[in-house]
């Protein structure tokens, strides 16, 4: 093989600047974001009172969903969740997508829809430890899918500030 | 056109590069998440509290008075042996009856039960499934897997005592709630569990409910003392004079007696 063949070839290999290690966090957070995704459905489905109990062992799963705060703005907080999820996993999903992985909006969403899910998960848990002095497991579970989409979301914000190539 | 091992130009290379993360294994990992979370809340609504009989069931051969007095069980405390009969069929549900719990058994407890004067039993008679009395039947069965670990009466009381905490949200069975209370009381709640979610003691509190329709009950609570139904079961002296009645004439305790004198 000569060295011009060799130069050629790899450059197939050599990905933009913009997008080194792009990849693997938005996919990380694809699946985090499923996963809370699912976890937000399934209290949902507690709360709508299709699932007539849920599996809470020693907490007290029951405490916070009877509770005045399982309501925000009028709406369920699990339905909060399933679509604050469900769009930072579709928003994901596109960010590992050639075509829009270096699209500073798609950093931009997934920087600030992870931040807002960060601060409100914080809230809930401060309402549930303080208002309610009740714990959830699922909360305490979805705060933590939270915070993972949250640190895996700083990267974000050197990519929104990134020209577009 | 690019040859195996030829010096032509090659083909454009489609492979990913060394470190880039395998897109296969990811949407892989993306299809087992959502099988195994859409499996598991599927899972959830058919098995969890699904199974919890909430509703009378269907019980054949009851038009035989004597097959519905042995298929129904009462709970009881006091004497057995007591002469005087003592029978309220009653609805957790029932705010009435809350109070019948609060101010009229205690007393009853105290002046007649406790002194094993009196056969007293309990008898569901759920008034549901219409509106805030929806869970009166799950609330019976839910007493009763209390009384399979012994608890019935502590279980009773703390079914009326938190009324309103359980009954008012029809959307769904209190299943939770019910194995919260269980938990209070020190049961063993996974046993608990299992029983609420099965239709164990259905056809028991299904039976009760039918011998208080034999029996003429039209609402609760209703109190039967001596085979006759007493209207005015709020009136704790009217309730007392009708046990007395059929006790007869008290002895007077010894240290009353001396009191007295």
């Amino acid at each position: 093989m000569s060295t011009s063949e060799a130069t050629a070839a790899d450059a197939q290999f050599v990905r933009p600047e913009h997008t080194t290690g792009l990849p693997l966090t938005r996919m990380i957070m694809a699946v985090a974001a499923l996963a809370g995704a699912i976890i937000a459905g399934y209290m949902l489905l507690y709360k709508l009172g299709v699932l007539a109990s849920i599996a809470c062992g020693t907490g007290a799963c029951e405490t916070v969903q009877a509770s005045p705060w399982s309501d925000f703005l009028g709406v369920p907080v699990p339905l909060w969740g399933v679509a604050g999820y469900g769009a930072i996993f579709v928003v994901a999903l596109l960010g590992i997508q050639p075509a829009l992985a270096a699209d500073r909006r798609v950093a931009a969403f997934l920087f600030f829809a992870c931040t807002y899910a960060f601060g409100f998960s914080a809230y809930l848990s401060w309402i549930e430890a303080v208002r309610i002095q009740a714990w959830c497991r699922w909360c305490i579970a979805s705060a933590v899918v939270a915070t993972l989409l949250f640190l895996l979301a700083l990267p974000e914000i050197g990519r929104m500030r990134r020209r577009d190539a | 056109m690019a040859t195996k091992g030829g010096s032509g130009p090659k083909a454009p290379n489609r492979k990913a590069p060394p470190n880039a993360p395998n897109l296969k294994a990811f949407y892989a990992l993306l299809a087992l998440v959502a099988v195994v979370g859409i499996g598991w809340i599927s899972w959830s609504v058919v098995n969890r509290g699904g199974g919890a009989a909430t509703d009378p069931i269907v019980l054949t051969g009851m038009e035989n008075a004597q097959a519905l007095l042995e298929r129904a069980q009462g709970v009881k405390a006091g004497n057995p042996e007591a002469t005087a009969q003592v029978i309220v069929f009653s609805d957790f549900t029932c705010p009435a009856c809350g109070r019948f719990t609060q101010f009229i058994e205690p007393q009853m407890k105290t002046e007649f039960v406790d002194r094993g004067l009196i056969d007293f039993t309990y008898y569901d008679y759920p008034l549901g499934p219409e509106g805030v009395h929806r869970w009166g039947f799950i609330a019976a069965r839910a007493a009763r897997c209390a009384r399979d670990q012994g608890t019935f009466w502590e279980y009773h009381d703390l079914l009326f005592g938190r009324q309103p905490e359980w009954s008012y949200d029809v959307r769904r069975p209190p299943v939770d709630r019910f194995i919260e209370y269980s938990r209070l009381l020190a049961l063993d709640a996974d046993a608990f569990r299992d029983c609420l979610e099965s239709d164990r003691h259905a056809d028991v509190v299904t039976a009760n409910r039918m011998l208080g329709d034999q029996l003429g009950v039209r609402g609760t609570p209703t109190l039967f003392i001596g085979g006759r139904s007493i209207e005015n079961w709020s009136d704790w002296n009217a309730v007392r004079a009708a046990i007395q009645g059929q006790l007869g004439p008290m002895p007077v305790p010894a240290d009353t007696a001396a009191d007295g004198n």
